[in-house]
């Protein structure tokens, strides 16, 4: 590393990486390592570097946006939903070897249109209440609720890795989905979410699921039981943990789920 | 030196938890240079995912070192005509490597003899000015976007850039996005206060050590990259 120029005085660069200045650094604790007294042991104990930063982890948030619409309810599905979400939430509450901390908030859409079932927390921290199946469809309006969630950098501060959709219908919706879809798609932050999508029974709309997850590499799950309701989501659940705890939590990493049964763990 | 620089310096970088536990070396950069164009100071970033990012971190100090000497001995006076001798000068030192696989952020402040101190940057991180008005923020807290997303070197990214009068007292911070994102945003004038009042005394090896050691024992939970933080000060703010 000879390009250090005359009358130049360059004090440190590439840090750890200068024989030189690991060599200067040796001879420096050698000489200067002041002697452990009562002053600096409390100077230690009380670093003020805590009032400065966040005391919180980054939050990867994840956004289930559920139908409880009335056809849920039948044939076990909205049953199975709630096992299966609450099976998730157990697990990602439990993992302590993250880089992250999971979050999650669950809007559902039916009766009363769609609604903030489960404000965004930390997993840990949920206490699950079940949710009930009645009414229509009104999926449009759970993606204007999840839009407003994801771009409000209050809920989800822009410290927080990459945030994730799972989208979970067994109809067609009632009400108007394109454009609040599109705007889901457009927004700055909504845009850039992980999205997973599972179509439940044979009136499930594939073509508007597929809608959702707007890239081909992507895939609709179906499910026509409830244990696949419950492997969908442990793929989910495996999908995101190993999110959180990879090198980089805004890589997303998806097992292909053409074999779910894999997951039935 | 003959002269007493008007300026003084002083960082620091530490490795993170997620490379330490990988046993990979600090991606992060920094270089601190005093000569005849004044005090030069500058953090990058190499992008985690990428090949040689570490070696892209390192060039980009180089290359601004290298393009503010020939810009100076030019007498140059615009910054654009500085800015626009970086990413040429960092190709050429990364390669045969690619831009792709050196991917770094670029942040830097030089304090010029002519009487300007010109803070730029591409990517993420923080570069402030602190004067007795307040924060002039040249990179400031992420809002938009998520954790990670960064503009680079070598990504056609254009440079933020803000220039202001040399001003006894000013302080300008660098910082990475290891520091930066962890950072209380309504917090960072009394953080830029706190290293001034507790580490600008020092003498460097006490000041490197103390201010390493914060680094390593960050206290955000789950924290996991690199740290680098560079603090460029007017004398009269150091003795303050």
């Amino acid at each position: 590393m000879g390009w250090a120029k005359y009358l130049e005085d360059i004090v440190s660069r590439h840090n750890g990486t200068s024989r030189v200045q690991a060599e200067i650094k040796k001879v420096a604790e050698h000489r200067e390592q002041p002697k452990p007294s009562p002053k600096n042991i409390g100077e230690r104990v009380m670093s003020k570097l805590k009032e400065f930063t966040a005391s919180t982890a980054r939050p990867l948030p994840v956004l289930l946006l559920a139908d409880v619409s009335g056809s849920m309810s039948a044939n076990g599905k909205i049953d199975a939903l709630n096992d299966a979400v609450q099976e998730m939430l157990e697990s990602f509450g439990g993992e302590d070897d993250s880089r992250a901390e999971i979050h999650v908030a669950v809007v559902t859409f039916g009766k009363d249109g769609a609604k903030v079932h489960q404000p965004l927390a930390p997993a840990s921290k949920v206490q699950w209440s079940r949710m009930t199946a009645a009414g229509g469809t009104p999926m449009g309006a759970a993606f204007d609720a999840a839009t407003g969630m994801i771009e409000d950098r209050a809920q989800i501060p822009s410290r927080a890795y990459r945030p994730t959709i799972i989208l979970v219908s067994d109809g067609q919706p009632t009400d108007d989905w394109q454009a609040p879809l599109k705007r889901l798609l457009g927004a700055e932050r909504a845009s850039k979410a992980a999205r997973f999508a599972m179509g439940i029974g044979d009136d499930a709309d594939e073509g508007m699921l597929a809608a959702f997850l707007a890239t081909a590499e992507a895939r609709v799950y179906r499910a026509h039981e409830a244990r696949q309701i419950k492997q969908f989501f442990r793929w989910v659940t495996m999908s995101v943990t190993q999110r959180s705890r990879s090198a980089n939590p805004d890589s997303v990493i998806a097992a292909e789920p053409t074999n779910l049964d894999d997951f039935n763990f | 030196m003959s002269k007493r620089s008007p300026d003084d310096y002083f960082g620091a970088s530490a490795v993170g938890p997620r490379h330490r536990a990988q046993g990979e070396p600090n991606e992060d950069s920094w270089l601190g240079v005093r000569g005849a164009f004044g005090t030069l100071v500058v953090v990058s970033d190499g992008m985690g995912s990428r090949r040689d990012a570490r070696r892209g971190a390192q060039m980009a100090c180089r290359a601004v070192l290298d393009a503010v000497r020939a810009w100076h001995k030019a007498g140059s006076c615009t910054l654009d005509e500085l800015l626009g001798g970086i990413e040429p000068r960092w190709c050429s030192l990364i390669a045969p490597s690619t831009a792709r696989d050196c991917a770094a952020t670029c942040l830097f402040a030089l304090a010029h003899v002519r009487g300007q101190v010109h803070v730029a940057a591409i990517g993420d991180g923080l570069a402030l000015l602190r004067t007795q008005r307040g924060l002039e923020w040249v990179v400031g807290p992420r809002v938009a976007g998520f954790g990670n997303e960064t503009d680079a070197l070598g990504h056609s990214a254009s440079w933020t850039s803000r220039t202001f009068p040399r001003e006894g007292g000013a302080v300008v911070l660098l910082a990475t996005d290891g520091v930066a994102d962890d950072l209380l945003p309504e917090r960072i004038d009394g953080f830029v206060q706190w290293l001034m009042d507790d580490f600008a005394g020092m003498t460097p090896s006490q000041r490197w050590r103390a201010l390493q050691r914060e680094l390593k024992d960050w206290p955000t939970p789950h924290h996991t990259d690199d740290k680098t933080l560079v603090v460029l000060a007017q004398r009269e703010a150091v003795l303050a």
